[in-house]
């Protein structure tokens, strides 16, 4: 044995895990003839007993041989190990037992259940060495994200959040600890727990230089796919570009445990792609201009039902998003009071319509206290100027629909704080083209759309038409 | 009358035993062992997912419908188009006499379309026996117009108007090469006839703010030539609840049919007899759970409620005269491509989701250039006068207006090529659509063709894609909306349809 390099006892051991699979069948068939051959049906199976018993025997020693060898090579849970060992070794020599007793022809059958029994728990401890003890148990504990890409979590201000915590740890949790980890170590590197990603690996400390060119890991997982040193192994689930590009950055810039992702140096490419944690699905839901980035609680629930009983139309703007918009097209018999029922929703409302209701000016005082209103459709309602003051505070409003009201120019110049307003519509109104100008001038980012559109008598209106001839 | 049926509601009589006793055993076992399911994923699940959703729906209203914790779910994100109007042009509009520009043709009329074009393509079977394909230019003239520049043909000079508002997409493309299967995909996503229509996913998956009136609304032009058929299955709702069907409105004196009250009642007590009606039919629905049951108690709400809705949604008596003038002379005229708009655009005032209009006439084998005046006279005003009509009074900012055919038009003339006169056969390959409104970019062209129109050569559309975007507008993930039929989901985009996203705001 002595000129056996240690190189080939690597190489056997890594014949396990294909070896391992044998005395699971052939045993667990073993046992299946011994529990069969007992009933009158089976009794040819009787013959069959012993040569599998055999077999399974040989290669349950083959399997103890091989992991014994392969445990050497690397580095697993030493408590996971410790079982799984001492319970293969059990199993091997209780499937050796149950091969004599049964060339001696004594009882086999309890024996027979023990060594199922052991089968059983190795096959276990084994498998939860090389995926993870919690590989069972995973598909009820994920919750949606069987991809573990760490987006079950949605980061709500990615500059604010710890860069290690929220933007590096998922990375290293969903591609790397399943070998670097708690069960396993491979090349003694850890990387579960900042302490030990400081310690680093067998070749020293991986990520703690400033220079990114000299961190071990960095130069790994930047290795062509088809190199042996490249990280993940080839046949492993890859990093995408973005996770190679966050950890580049981190690591270049000093890989701190305790910062804020604000507090580090971004270029614009890293920016775009911490932009891109914010929200799980980035490339559905478009941050859109008219619902705030902010995030609000729930709404009332009780004004919600109140309104709902009364035919108003309220929900939510989107999946996920607790910000309101409400209809008021189906109410019948309309009167202020329901007005008063949208104010405890006043920080999630920001769509309203209230368009073809009989509103009066004394109810927009309600409405002037809906400050996180973005649109608001008041066309064909009984508003005049006095009571378009009322709605001088609602500074984030864009759109604002005032078409067949009473409303002029002169109401409308109380409105001239709300910077953010882009349309106005004033159709059918009072107001004409000439006072277009002076309106520019207060709403000066604003589209303004008076209607009147023209209808200009064309050429082709009068064209006398032949009957279509089919050849 | 008076108000005996509420006082008990104890149907002890034995004409009503059957329906007491109708726990059956297939009935039992289908609840409970339902039950006994949803029970042990809870457990399965913890309170992590299922739990947590669960609970959050029931807290917020314990007696939510079906229908109300759909809307609940959806919109999947914040939508831009909160109602559609679906202008369709159903017998497949010419693009070549519309929007594609095709220049270099001027110089080819009667040379036959070179091999390499149409690279052995199928034919229909009425032009494929042709012994030449003989190209055809437009004889209508081009235009640049608008600040966008667009082309576009002398035969649509108000569309040319408003041109600046329309993302026109000239790269569609469909499967189906003849009308049924044609238009049968573009409004329900499949060949063959059986799965919902558009605005019945719409209306499944969003419902409607009004529930006066029907989320799904379907107005054909009485003025169109009826050279091919539509049918109601168009509008249908395949296997979803029949409540999502289209709801077609006529002109003339009954808009919806057997919606009025029968001659010599009163109405009076409609109501009671409603409600009583609903108490049975909820009561027949406790044991067996069949949706369609809900469906009825739905639908006979709602038509209740339109009888009132209806009639004063219809009513234009009230438009000033302006409006039936932006709109063309045909608009006093009910039931007219140009009346239809009016009303599209009055009931879109009024939050119903999906109005779709049908205008029938476009397939013109022969005789096009006749054709397509009479079809672009029609139609092209009412079209432009419903943009302008929802921008000003601020609706296009959250109504998306789409316009387009089943299919295209060949660029090779069917049957014999004179001066003056030709024909086109159906041409899937590409033609042109537009839409308009919420979330789509105004004033641009999107896909190209080559030089006979036969083939796209950038940024294709499948029809597919084409259901998905709209999906999208509308605030849904086109690959979320499911329905479960005969043992497996279905969605409109079924398993394809990619979102243009080039064309969003």
């Amino acid at each position: 044995m002595v000129f056996l390099s240690f190189s080939v006892y690597d190489f056997i051991g890594r014949f396990h895990p294909v070896l391992v699979h044998l005395p699971v069948g052939i045993l667990l068939l073993a046992a299946l003839f011994i529990a069969l051959s007992t009933s009158e049906k089976f009794q040819s199976l009787k013959s069959a007993i012993s040569i599998s018993l055999l077999f399974g025997m040989l290669s349950a020693i083959a399997s103890c041989i091989s992991g014994f060898l392969l445990s050497k090579t690397d580095s697993y849970d030493e408590s996971l190990l410790f079982k799984h060992q001492w319970f293969a070794i059990a199993l091997a020599i209780t499937s050796v037992i149950v091969y004599v007793l049964h060339l001696t022809n004594k009882p086999t059958k309890l024996i027979a259940v023990l060594m199922v029994v052991l089968i059983t728990i190795t096959g276990h401890l084994g498998g939860s060495i090389t995926h993870g003890s919690d590989f069972l148990t995973k598909a009820f504990s994920s919750g949606t994200n069987p991809s573990g890409d760490g987006s079950g979590k949605t980061i709500v201000n990615v500059q604010e959040a710890l860069a290690f915590t929220t933007v590096i740890k998922p990375i290293l949790d969903s591609k790397c600890i399943a070998c670097h980890g708690p069960t396993k170590q491979k090349g003694k590197l850890r990387l579960d727990e900042p302490s030990f990603i400081k310690q680093g690996g067998e070749g020293g400390m991986i990520t703690l230089t400033a220079k990114g060119s000299e961190s071990e890991l960095l130069k790994r997982i930047l290795l062509p796919k088809e190199n042996k040193d490249h990280m993940p192994p080839q046949e492993k689930p890859q990093l995408s570009k973005e996770d190679v590009a966050l950890l580049q950055w981190w690591i270049e810039n000093g890989s701190g445990f305790d910062q804020k992702v604000k507090d580090i140096e971004q270029n614009e490419k890293i920016k775009t792609v911490l932009k891109g944690l914010e929200s799980a699905k980035p490339k559905d839901e478009p941050l859109l201009s008219d619902i705030p980035d902010q995030i609000v609680s729930m709404g009332d629930e009780k004004a919600m039902k109140m309104l709902r009983e009364r035919g108003v139309a309220v929900s939510a703007v989107a999946q996920k998003s607790n910000y309101l918009t409400a209809n008021f097209v189906a109410v019948e018999s309309f009167s202020g009071k329901d007005l008063q029922l949208l104010e405890p929703l006043k920080k999630q409302l920001i769509w309203l319509k209230l368009g073809n209701m009989p509103l009066t000016d004394e109810d927009l005082k309600t409405v002037g206290k809906l400050a996180s209103l973005v649109k608001l459709n008041l066309q064909k309602t009984k508003i005049t100027d006095q009571g378009i003051s009322q709605l001088k505070n609602l500074s984030e409003l864009q759109y604002l629909n005032l078409a067949g009201t009473s409303v002029t120019t002169k109401g409308l110049e109380a409105l001239s704080g709300l910077k953010k307003l882009h349309k106005l519509f004033l159709f059918q109104t009072s107001i004409t083209e000439a006072d277009i100008s002076g309106l520019k001038n207060i709403f000066s980012n604003a589209t303004i759309d008076i209607g009147g559109y023209k209808v200009p008598m064309l050429q082709s209106d009068t064209v006398i038409l032949k009957a279509p001839v089919i050849k | 009358m008076s108000d005996h049926h509420h006082e008990s509601f104890k149907l002890n009589t034995p004409e009503f035993r059957l329906l007491n006793n109708s726990l059956d055993r297939r009935n039992f076992l289908t609840k409970t062992s339902l039950g006994i399911g949803a029970l042990a994923l809870g457990t399965l699940m913890g309170n992590r997912v299922l739990g947590n959703v669960v609970s959050s729906i029931a807290s917020e209203n314990p007696q939510a419908t079906l229908e109300e914790e759909i809307l609940r779910a959806l919109p999947h994100f914040a939508p831009k188009a909160k109602r559609v109007v679906y202008l369709f042009m159903s017998g497949g509009p010419s693009q070549f006499e519309t929007f594609d520009y095709k220049p270099k043709l001027a110089g080819m009329f009667g040379q036959s379309l070179p091999d390499s074009v149409r690279q052995g393509q199928r034919l229909t079977a009425m032009s494929a026996n042709q012994s030449i394909f003989p190209v055809v230019p437009s004889i209508y003239k081009f235009s640049q117009q608008g600040k966008s520049q667009t082309w576009i043909s002398e035969m649509l000079p108000h569309t040319a108007q408003v041109v600046d508002d329309l993302c026109i997409i000239k790269s569609i493309h469909s499967e189906a090469i003849n009308h049924d299967p044609a238009i049968t995909f573009f409004q329900t996503g499949n060949q063959l006839p059986g799965r919902p229509s558009i605005g019945s996913w719409v209306s499944y998956g969003l419902g409607s703010d009004n529930k006066n009136l029907p989320t799904f609304i379907v107005l054909v032009s009485k003025n169109a030539s009826k050279d091919q058929p539509l049918y109601a299955r168009l509008w249908g709702n395949g296997f979803l609840p029949s409540e999502h069907q289209g709801v077609q409105f006529r002109s003339g004196k009954d808009p919806v049919l057997f919606l009025d009250n029968p001659q010599g009642y009163d109405g009076a007590d409609r109501k009671e007899m409603l409600d009583y009606l609903s108490k049975l039919n909820t009561m027949q629905n406790e044991p067996y759970g069949d949706p369609e049951v809900q469906a009825r108690i739905t639908q006979y709400e709602m038509a209740f409620r339109m009888q009132t809705s209806v009639p004063e949604v219809m009513n234009t008596s009230d438009e000033p005269d302006e409006v039936f003038e932006l709109y063309g002379p045909d608009s006093r005229d009910s039931g007219t491509y140009a009346a239809n708009c009016i009303l599209a655009r009055k009931l879109l005032e009024k939050d119903v989701k999906f109005v779709q209009l049908y205008h029938q006439g476009w397939d013109h084998h022969g005789g096009l250039p006749a054709g397509m005046a009479k079809q672009c006279k029609d139609t092209d005003q009412p079209t432009a006068a419903l943009i302008k009509d929802l921008k000003r009074r601020g609706l296009l900012e959250d109504t998306l207006v789409i316009w387009g055919g089943e299919f295209g038009r060949t660029v090779y003339s069917q049957g014999k090529l004179e001066a003056k006169d030709y024909g086109r056969d159906h041409h899937p390959r590409c033609f042109t659509m537009w839409m308009a409104g919420a979330g789509v970019k105004p004033g641009i062209s999107y896909g190209e063709t080559d030089d006979f129109s036969y083939n796209v050569i950038k940024d294709p559309v499948h029809v597919h894609d084409f259901h998905a975007t709209v999906m999208h507008l509308m605030g849904v993930d086109h690959e979320r909306l499911t329905y479960k039929f005969q043992g497996r989901r279905y969605r409109l985009t079924d398993v394809a349809g990619n979102v243009v996203r080039d064309i969003l705001t």
